[in-house]
């Protein structure tokens, strides 16, 4: 019984390290760090019946008949060369650049008089989506609060949306 | 003399700490593995947009959600086979009837006209003409999604 006490029992770890070892490299050899992908959530719904902003007068109060004839803050994005953005009209203004374009519509979203119930942007069929992005982008960093309830619908040709230059 | 030292003298390193260091890291690289890679598509090159927020965990493992890629040409891209615009209708098509009934079987009935509470990840190449993307969102939408998540690079 002494004897048994004072006996060492060895566990051989050495096959436990080489299995470690293996299941290691396949991790390392398997490991894809993801892509710092971000993104833009929003609610997109089918564009319906507009009215202009600028062209009614603003109600006091939401009536039963909002649903049918949306007030709407249109903006239009015309195609240039090659898909790039070429012109950009903010409720039937034409803007300058994306900082015009957030400044205008910083006003329109913290303006107590003028109100809208939705966002319309009215794009070329032609412009590519990294251009498209450059005006989402400004939505989504309006402050005190992005615009992120937007309708699209597509430039129609009698619209100026016609095929790239 | 000097033979029989040499026979008796065993060198055995302490392997414990250094099965403990591997053990960590197999530990640390099992959590940060993505097999799927979230129906990832390296074809598509997204566009770079400074606010694009990452994506929530939580709504990552809360919400149902349809991944489309679509690459340059306004192909949709879905599980690594480019569809034809009409197999890509007929996809989403069949993903919604299939949202449908899981909620028909989950909690209930779910109207034709109903918004579906799944949302769609939309990974569009950064030179996808936007024809071809309002076209697969209104597909979308005919078949009752509305809520879209469009991904974006955070950083060149």
């Amino acid at each position: 019984m002494k004897k048994m006490r004072g006996m060492e029992i060895e566990i051989p770890i050495t096959p436990m390290l080489d299995m470690a070892f293996q299941l290691l490299t396949f991790f390392i050899l398997t490991y894809r760090p993801a892509p710092m992908e971000g993104q833009f959530s929003m609610n997109l719904l089918p564009a319906q019946k507009a009215i202009d902003i600028t062209k009614e007068q603003p109600k006091e109060e939401s009536t039963p008949s909002l649903d049918a004839s949306l007030r709407t803050l249109k903006t239009v994005l015309r195609a240039g060369g090659n898909g790039l953005l070429g012109e950009v009209t903010l409720a039937d203004r034409p803007i300058q650049g994306m900082d015009e374009l957030k400044k205008e519509l910083e006003g329109f979203v913290n303006d107590p008089v003028v109100t809208f119930d939705q966002a319309l942007i009215k794009v070329d069929p032609h412009l590519k989506y990294s251009e498209l992005m450059k005006v989402i982008d400004v939505f989504s960093s309006l402050k005190p609060k992005p615009l992120t309830k937007l309708s699209f619908s597509e430039l129609g040709p009698d619209e100026g949306g016609g095929p790239p230059q | 003399m000097s033979a029989s030292m040499n026979n008796d003298v065993r060198a055995e390193p302490n392997l414990t700490p250094l099965l403990d260091v591997v053990f960590q890291l197999i530990t640390f690289f099992m959590l940060v593995i993505n097999f799927s890679q979230d129906n990832f598509d390296s074809r598509i090159k997204l566009p770079v947009a400074g606010s694009a927020r990452p994506q929530d965990d939580a709504a990552k493992l809360g919400d149902e959600r349809l991944v489309l890629n679509v690459d340059k040409d306004g192909h949709m891209i879905f599980n690594g086979q480019v569809l034809s615009a009409d197999e890509a209708t007929q996809k989403i098509k069949l993903e919604a009837q299939i949202a449908r009934q899981n909620i028909k079987t989950l909690k209930g009935k779910v109207e034709q006209g109903e918004a579906l509470p799944a949302r769609i990840v939309i990974r569009a190449d950064r030179d996808t003409p936007f024809a071809a993307l309002f076209a697969l969102i209104n597909t979308c939408q005919t078949n009752g999604y509305q809520k879209f998540d469009l991904k974006a690079m955070n950083g060149p």
